[in-house]
């Protein structure tokens, strides 16, 4: 490789440590800084409320700081995945507006947390469980990031779960 | 080497108009073998991608649901739609620099021997033997560093399965998998944060770039340009309109266009050109190895996560179509498929270090359609053959009593809202008679929607690749592969590639 050519290559990009080295491509790592398309706040507050009942322990609700991360990130995974976002609306429509209709109800959002909690176990065994289970995939990948939500039940953080540790 | 350019940095208001020998549609393991291999045959290889970049060892600054938004089509949320009594299926792709090679678990292959006979004694095509394949499978075993995955590097879930595999008589085998120093950390789906898997992001585009080869990402190919029967290039858009949609158009010329979109965008692009052929196949004819995981508790502590995500698999069932292969779900999606909500749910999650988990596979008889999108998707349907329906239990009960031949306390079987299940309740559930909508399923191997062919009339392409009847216009990625494999295809994939590549190289453009 030139000079030239090597000054074109990624600062981290001679890779060794039991590998072999070898050049990458090169270029912006812009992913996390572009821009996130906005997400309703009817929308927010409706997942929230799911997240709190499908997070509550026998105790009562998630810490707070753990919903306010979920709601962040979800804003962020949501805005920045326009299919995604059409997908998980569409999942969280049927199961927080037909759903409760499973118990002859309406509305979601507004109920207390421990009915909002039997309404999501009477989905989960209703035909919306697909629905269900597509909420539960993002919402549940969300708050188990938050390092103490992963940690809370045993899952690594980081390079902790790798077998060799560097 | 050429520094990969984003689409969306180019300046708005500016369309862009580029001219190469050839242009590459889809960067991942096929399309970045073709420019690799014609790159360095001296060619101007212009690349085209429509998702980011992401450079190797920044994937592991992403956190999974990171990766998913900004690496996975649709955030790992897209569908093939069940039609008739099949499940819905969640359809995992790679849209980054790269594709699908940068999210797959690194598994390697070579295409079955019985698989091969079936090409050439049903479908024609004699010139895929093993023997005929040997150079192709060479140079791409050597490129990305094809390894058998040593058993110290097993994580405890995959020797879980493996002792109840092996108590219940079914060999098990080493995966092979493209890796150099895997420290193990059960996350390749994600980008491997190490860049120990060898994904052509780190192996073939480098090499291209090195040759000059012009790599743009953010760029959404729309259609091939045709000039009669003959292919001059390709159009379509930058995507740096607003919200990073589609916004400058661009053009690149070019009399050797190559589709590697992959099986679910490719037909559409040969659709909107216009090109439909005479068989009518394109778009049809997708397989997808139908996939279930089997989630098992154990008293001990797993920690399945630790480990090589795939390092064993038995294909003692593949007399029944049926190939069990590992694999590892992180964490915090696998608490997403444990029943229950609120206080069961957490309790569930809470297990997770105690949970071994693997994955089973058909070899499926296709039923697959990719149709045009409202938006720039397409939608996929897939319509399971009885035959493969009827093979879902009898995967779903073997993976079981792996297990418990393993010691496995209970199973959590891919049966939506179904409870965890001690081995009197699993041999009891009637699997038989679930819904097919109750049945989780997962795809990460959609084939064969273009398929080669011995003859216009039942193919889409010929057996090097070329789009019956038109000129300059070549397909070479996973849709070309004429029937599923039963394993994975990412070996396959870039095996054909390179086929497709050589015979450009030392034929079309060599003359």
């Amino acid at each position: 490789m030139s000079t030239s050519e090597s000054e074109l290559v990624s600062p981290r990009a001679l890779v060794s440590g039991g590998r072999a080295a070898r050049p990458t491509l090169a270029g912006p790592f812009d992913v996390k800084e572009r821009e996130v398309a906005p997400l309703s706040e009817s929308t927010v507050r409706v997942a929230r409320a799911v997240a709190e009942a499908m997070f509550a322990s026998e105790e009562g609700p998630p810490p707070a700081d753990r919903l306010d991360w979920v709601t962040t990130e979800l804003r962020g995974f949501l805005g920045h995945s326009p299919d995604a976002s059409r997908v998980f609306r569409l999942c969280l429509f049927l199961v927080t507006t037909l759903g409760p209709l499973l118990s002859l109800r309406i509305g979601f959002a507004s109920r207390p947390l421990e009915e909002r909690t039997r309404l999501l176990e009477r989905v989960e065994k209703s035909p919306l469980s697909t629905a269900l289970l597509g909420l539960k995939a993002v919402l549940c990948m969300l708050y188990f990031e938050h390092p103490d939500a992963a940690r809370s039940i045993g899952a690594p953080v980081g390079d902790e779960g790798c077998k060799v540790q560097a | 080497m050429t520094p990969v350019v984003s689409g969306r940095a180019h300046p708005r208001g500016t369309p862009l108009v580029l001219d190469a020998d050839v242009v590459v549609v889809g960067s991942g393991a096929s399309g970045a073998v073709v420019a690799c291999e014609l790159a360095e045959a001296g060619h101007r290889v212009v690349v085209l991608e429509e998702g980011p970049f992401v450079p190797g060892l920044d994937h592991g600054a992403m956190r999974v649901s990171e990766s998913l938004r900004h690496v996975w089509r649709g955030a790992g949320l897209t569908v093939a739609y069940g039609l008739g009594d099949t499940p819905h299926i969640n359809m995992t792709m790679g849209r980054v620099v790269g594709g699908s090679s940068v999210i797959t678990g690194g598994v390697c292959f070579r295409v079955p021997g019985a698989v091969l006979d079936v090409w050439q004694k049903q479908r024609g095509l004699t010139e895929l033997s093993e023997r005929s394949l040997e150079a192709c499978y060479a140079s791409v075993e050597r490129a990305v560093h094809v390894e058998t995955v040593p058993e110290h590097m097993r994580s405890r879930s995959t020797q879980l399965f493996a002792e109840g595999a092996a108590r219940r008589g079914l060999e098990i085998k080493p995966i092979r998998r493209n890796t150099e120093g895997c420290n193990g950390c059960g996350r390749c789906n994600f980008g491997c944060p190490h860049v120990a898997k060898l994904s052509v992001d780190l192996t073939y585009l480098p090499r291209a770039a090195a040759k000059g080869a012009r790599i743009y990402a953010d760029c959404l190919a729309d259609q091939v340009l045709m000039k009669g029967e003959r292919a001059v290039g390709v159009a379509g858009h930058l995507l740096n309109g607003k919200g990073g949609g589609p916004g400058d158009a661009f053009v690149v010329h070019a009399p050797l266009v190559v589709l590697a979109a992959g099986a679910a965008f490719t037909p559409l692009l040969l659709r909107r050109s216009g090109i439909t052929g005479v068989s009518g196949q394109v778009g049809k004819n997708v397989t997808v190895h139908p996939g279930f995981r089997m989630i098992a508790r154990f008293d001990e502590e797993v920690h399945g996560w630790a480990g090589s995500m795939q390092a064993a698999y038995t294909d003692a069932l593949e007399h029944d179509r049926i190939t069990l292969v590992g694999l590892f779900i992180p964490p915090a999606i696998m608490a997403a498929t444990m029943p229950g909500v609120g206080p069961s749910l957490l309790r569930r999650a809470g297990q997770v270090k105690h949970l071994a988990v693997f994955g089973g596979i058909i070899h499926d008889e296709g039923g697959g359609r990719v149709w045009p999108g409202l938006g720039r998707e397409p939608i996929v349907t897939y319509r399971m053959a009885r035959e493969d329906r009827a093979l879902i239990p009898r995967v779903i009960r073997e993976m079981g009593e792996v297990f418990f031949a393993a010691g496995a306390r209970e199973v959590f079987a891919p049966v939506l809202g179904a409870p965890g299940m001690s081995a009197d309740a699993f041999r009891a559930f009637p699997f038989e008679r679930v819904h097919a909508r109750d049945i989780e399923c997962s795809s990460q191997h959609p084939l064969g929607s273009c398929r080669m062919g011995k003859t216009r009339e039942h193919s889409v392409v010929d057996p090097y690749g070329q789009v019956w009847d038109t000129r300059g216009l070549y397909v070479a990625d996973g849709s070309i592969v004429p029937t599923s494999l039963g394993v994975n295809p990412q070996l396959a994939i870039m095996t054909l590639a390179t086929r497709v590549a050589w015979n450009l190289r030392d034929r079309v453009l060599g003359s």
